[in-house]
């Protein structure tokens, strides 16, 4: 493994004085509550467009994709496709019509939609719960790129992360937020792209790189329909599709990204803002497929490798020396590492800090926003939170990244998982009432709250059901359907990757339960489902 | 009912059929053993450029159903 190279430390150092520069000066912008939960509603659309981005696609994105191309193969291409085409997607799905509706939080719609404020408690606590997760993932990612790339004790990298995230929301809330996710979202772009453009040209061009990844791993092209798939987990066109599904709706329903359309100037803003998102994610994720796919290669024929070389071996001694995290977390960093060049290092460390950072964030000011005005003000009628919402969020903004640190400090692998079924759980427990609430008169109150108490316990349930080992009474895999074994007798019968099964139960549950029950007032429903929709 | 406008269902009808012709081009001709071939289709076609271009008709075509009833 290569030491820490000049070019690393400066361009990391300068990042970090970037991020910090923007954050003091976009406090000065802040003039009021507004101000610091949804940027004034100023935010304009190339900004919001690139602080979607960063903020949508976490460290998961970074580390975990493309390790997922490196072990599943090209069939996973397909699931990152989908992810990008999820954004257009939202754009008319949920987008228009929220802004349109301009809310604050992201509890306030399902409050005002099903004309019952207690519902700011049940999607709050989902949706810390998926919150405290996230962050954890974020600070964690953050330390790692440090600890591989610049060579920085994890303890120092984690402290640091999440000091400098914490100066910048403190100071300038979603203000500050949105410009750093922005510029975040630049520099993770170009970063992958430049180590992919550089894997690109050492390969010899795209079909050079095709031979080149075929000769070294000739499954890795291969579908389902040939004898030999990839993986067991790519193995199926029901996978293959699974995988397509899994992610593919959370951008019209995740709070991070639903609070961003809440941000812009406008309706218009809204929508061009995710054509931004779009053209930067999508520039992003081929990059990202371009180095998960050569990855194998370049790390056995890099400076680690060498005649007879195992890449998984390789990760293993990188996991060992450093200690955290597992080992397909250093995939990427080890595929760019190979590469040989400090300048090209330095970018992927400022990037990788760039994009959990910015989720980080992004969490963040979900939650402060939800515990501060939905909680603190709106149904506890604290007087504090009434009159000091800027203070109370700051506090709330820095408990909640201590205690990602303190969870970080010794992250349980089992933690780190989790963000994965976090994701899922949203979208299967409140995304029905996002969507459905919009686009369906019919949708109850009973439908939102029966969804959301019982998604997320089954979900979760379901989840360690397939993900723990078999001595654990699991089955070994999340991907692994987990009734397999009752339904089947074989634990593998079915692949449905992070439980995708859960988002269409979610939404029959609360189809069903909205049939049997009593419809919302006919004043909310008009103004949810008819006003909001209308010429979207 | 509320429904979403026809561009939208173009967009997804455009991008899941493109997906679909794709896997059955790849499950009957092998499309994915043509050297080089899945970059064009997978990442950059159905990664990029499909969704990009989806991004584009769901602000032109709103926006210019705006302006024709006089908005903004």
């Amino acid at each position: 493994m290569a030491t820490v190279e000049a070019p690393v430390v400066g361009i990391t150092v300068l990042y970090f004085l970037a991020i910090i520069v923007i954050g003091y000066y976009s406090r000065q912008r802040l003039k009021s509550a507004t101000d610091y939960y949804v940027a004034g509603r100023q935010v304009g659309a190339v900004v919001n467009g690139l602080a979607l981005e960063s903020t949508y696609l976490s460290p998961a994105s970074m580390l975990g994709l493309p390790a997922y191309v490196f072990i599943l193969g090209y069939p996973f291409w397909w699931a990152m496709a989908a992810i990008i085409a999820g954004m257009p997607i939202a754009t008319l799905l949920t987008a228009s019509a929220l802004r349109k509706y301009a809310p604050t939080s992201f509890a306030d719609y399902y409050a005002d939609r099903y004309n019952d404020e207690r519902l700011r408690w049940v999607v709050g606590i989902v949706t810390v719960i998926g919150a405290v997760l996230y962050i954890t993932l974020s600070i964690v990612g953050m330390a790692l790129f440090l600890l591989a790339v610049a060579k920085v004790p994890y303890i120092i990298g984690i402290v640091v992360g999440t000091i400098i995230v914490m100066l910048y929301v403190v100071w300038g809330g979603m203000i500050a937020t949105s410009w750093n996710a922005a510029f975040q979202a630049f520099l993770m772009t170009v970063a992958a792209v430049i180590a992919a453009v550089a894997i690109l040209v050492k390969l010899g061009g795209v079909n050079g790189f095709y031979e080149a990844v075929a000769a070294n791993n000739p499954k890795f092209w291969n579908t389902p329909s040939d004898p030999e798939p990839p993986h067991l987990l790519s193995g199926t066109w029901i996978a293959v599709i699974g995988w397509f599904f899994v992610w593919h709706y959370g951008f019209a329903t995740m709070p991070y990204t639903v609070v961003r359309f809440f941000t812009t100037m406008d309706i218009k803003t809204a929508r061009r803002s995710i054509f931004w998102c779009t053209l930067a994610a999508g520039i992003f994720y081929m990059a990202l497929q371009i180095i998960g796919a050569a990855s194998k290669l370049m790390i056995e024929t890099g400076p680690m490798g060498g005649e007879g070389a195992n890449a998984v071996a390789i990760l293993k001694s990188y996991m060992a020396q450093y200690g955290v995290g597992g080992w397909t977390d250093y995939s990427m960093v080890a595929a760019v590492e190979a590469l040989q060049n400090p300048w090209i290092l330095g970018v992927l460390c400022a990037g990788g800090l760039a994009i959990a950072m910015s989720t980080a964030a992004g969490w963040v000011m979900v939650v402060n926003t939800i515990v501060t005005r939905d909680w603190g003000d709106m149904m506890l009628k604290s007087r504090y939170a009434k009159e000091n919402p800027i203070a109370l969020a700051r506090i709330i903004s820095v408990i909640f990244l201590l205690v990602g640190l303190v969870i970080a400090i010794n992250p349980p692998g089992l933690v780190l998982d989790l963000s994965g079924w976090a994701f899922v759980v949203i979208i299967s427990a409140l995304g029905p009432g996002l969507i459905l609430g919009l686009w369906w008169k019919r949708a109850t109150r009973a439908a939102m709250w029966t969804t959301a108490v019982i998604m997320t316990p089954l979900h979760l349930f379901a989840w360690l059901r397939a993900k723990l080992p078999v001595e654990q009474g699991g089955l070994g895999h999340h991907a692994f359907f987990f009734l397999n074994d009752v339904l089947f007798g074989d634990k593998t019968a079915l692949i449905t990757p992070h439980q995708v099964w859960a988002i269409p139960v979610g939404f029959i549950l609360f189809i069903v339960v909205s049939l049997l029950t009593k419809p919302v007032e006919e004043e909310a429903v008009q103004k949810y489902c008819v006003e909001l929709t209308k010429e979207v | 009912m509320p429904w979403p406008p026809k561009v939208f269902w173009v967009g997804v009808v455009v991008y899941y059929g493109f997906t679909a012709l794709c896997w059955i081009a790849e499950a009957t001709a092998g499309i994915n053993h043509i050297v080089g071939l899945p970059f064009w289709y997978a990442a950059f076609l159905g990664s990029f450029v499909i969704p990009l271009v989806m991004s584009v008709i769901y602000f032109y075509f709103p926006e210019k159903a705006e302006e024709a009833r006089g908005g903004a």
